[in-house]
């Protein structure tokens, strides 16, 4: 037994729990969200998810306010890579790959008129899920960050330390696809 | 390609239509500001091209915004809660630890003093013992009873209005009732937000009588939380936002409570579990809340950050 516990030491505890307890635990279900798209399955994003928390319960106290869900959500970017390195070691993109992918391409052609858009609206969600996960890793966490998570573009920039205008290329890209499978139109080329 | 090639622009926007296209990403976003925003809508008018991908995007967006999230399951959200926990039992076990021992060491001085007193039977050895026994336990009891009630202050509705009740007593007693001063939200906002990284919708509410004086932070059960208050004629009305936590139960209902002297109202919406509380006659709090409420839902913008 050691000495009689510090006071201080123990409120600090406590309001570190508390925390805890504001910035974690109301964006698990984003953080569950972000870590089933990178690893691919939901039982997977449990395990990264737990393996974040650790990690964000120790480093609770350099959380410096901010947006919460971001500052998770980073944290969990990192687990689901650590992980994917060290259980699929195949998949993860080698970042010599990402230069091409930000390369704007040239603009698809664009004669398509509001039928399309009807097309992307009534797809049903196992295809949009499917032509998600069919997107490039860099291409895939920029949209589901954006339009899944509902994070700032200067928030993932942050995140994937890329320009802002890198995140804009990818998510235009990723959305171009998208709707190029979505919308029933061909591949442009 | 464009057909406005040869028109000057001056709205600011690229002439690239790559980067015009990035635009109408930035658009649908909501990352540009008003200015731009209307630049872009004026090209979108202009140009079919344009507007057909804004439609194909707001497409895009409904289509994703309609993938089945996964469930945050109570099992799994037990685990994680389990994780911040993990140090409780200790800190519990510190305190209680600490009364035993002491609680020990007088029972051992008294052992003596009984002892020399009277080296009497074995019956009365154990019968001491027991009783040693039964205090270490009842300590340990009221030691870790007293620190579960403060883990959990908000388990029950009452005790958390007891501590609004305190706190609203207190601000009214002190030399100021908010440790920020500001009748703009976009400055209590923030504050709340740099101090605990959260903040309720503070909406204006000065021309129903109800002028924004300020924020400050409330510990209650040890977890710290907004408060707003407001001045209605000579009564202050102090509100406090509790972030919800999933157990916590929904109040969509304005629920009339009264603590300490002081009346309450307390309901819930999706982000956070509200208490008012106030000297003010109760129809005046109603009416407070009611305009609070309508406020929120009119202009949710109140509630986003900034």
């Amino acid at each position: 037994m050691a000495g009689a516990p510090d006071g201080g030491t123990v409120l600090s505890e406590k309001m570190l729990a508390a925390r805890f307890a504001e910035v974690v635990l109301p964006h698990l279900g984003d953080a569950l969200s972000l870590a089933r798209w990178l690893t691919g399955n939901t039982a997977d994003a449990e395990d990264v998810v737990q393996e974040a928390c650790l990690k964000a319960h120790a480093g609770i106290a350099g959380f410096a306010g901010g947006n919460p869900r971001a500052w998770l959500l980073t944290i969990v970017r990192n687990a689901s890579y650590t992980w994917m390195a060290k259980n699929r070691p195949r998949s993860v993109v080698a970042v010599g790959d990402l230069a091409d992918l930000d390369d704007v391409s040239p603009p698809p052609d664009n004669d398509a008129d509001s039928p399309e858009a009807a097309l992307i609206a009534k797809a049903n969600s196992a295809a949009v899920e499917a032509a998600i996960a069919r997107l490039p890793q860099a291409f895939r966490e920029t949209v589901v960050l954006r339009d899944i998570n509902g994070l700032s573009y200067r928030e993932i920039a942050a995140m994937l330390g890329v320009p802002q205008g890198t995140v804009m290329s990818r998510l235009a890209r990723a959305r171009g696809l998208l709707m190029t499978e979505l919308g029933g139109r061909h591949e442009p080329a | 390609m464009s057909p406005h090639e040869n028109r000057p622009r001056e709205d600011g926007l690229p002439e690239d239509p790559q980067d015009m296209k990035l635009m109408i990403h930035a658009l649908v976003d909501g990352e540009l500001d008003a200015a731009a925003a209307l630049a872009v809508e004026r090209r979108m008018a202009a140009d079919p091209d344009l507007a057909a991908e804004h439609a194909r995007l707001v497409a895009l967006r409904g289509a994703v915004a309609s993938v089945p999230r996964p469930t945050v399951s109570d099992d799994f959200l037990a685990r994680i809660a389990a994780i911040a926990e993990v140090k409780s039992p200790e800190q519990a076990e510190a305190p209680k630890a600490a009364s035993a021992r002491a609680e020990q060491q007088l029972q051992q001085q008294q052992g003596k003093v009984i002892e020399m007193r009277a080296r009497a039977s074995r019956w009365f050895n154990s019968f001491d013992w027991r009783q040693m026994a039964a205090s270490i336990v009842l300590t340990a009891f009221l030691a870790s009873g007293a620190t579960q009630w403060l883990a959990t202050a908000d388990n029950g509705a009452e005790s958390f209005a007891v501590a609004v009740a305190n706190g609203h007593r207190r601000s009214l007693l002190a030399a100021t009732p908010v440790d920020i001063v500001s009748s703009d939200r976009h400055t209590v906002k923030p504050w709340l937000d740099g101090r605990i990284g959260v903040s309720p919708p503070a909406p204006d509410m000065a021309k129903d009588g109800y002028a924004l004086l300020g924020g400050r932070v409330e510990v209650i059960g040890d977890r710290p939380m907004p408060a707003l208050v407001y001045r209605h004629h000579e009564h202050l009305i102090t509100l406090v936002a509790a972030p919800r936590q999933n157990e916590a139960k929904s109040v969509p209902m304005a629920d009339d409570l009264s603590a300490g002297g002081f009346l309450l109202v307390h309901w819930t919406d999706d982000a956070f579990s509200y208490w008012a509380i106030s000297d003010a006659e109760r129809p005046a709090l109603d009416d407070f809340v009611a305009r609070f409420r309508a406020a929120i839902i009119a202009n949710p913008a109140a509630g986003s950050p900034g």
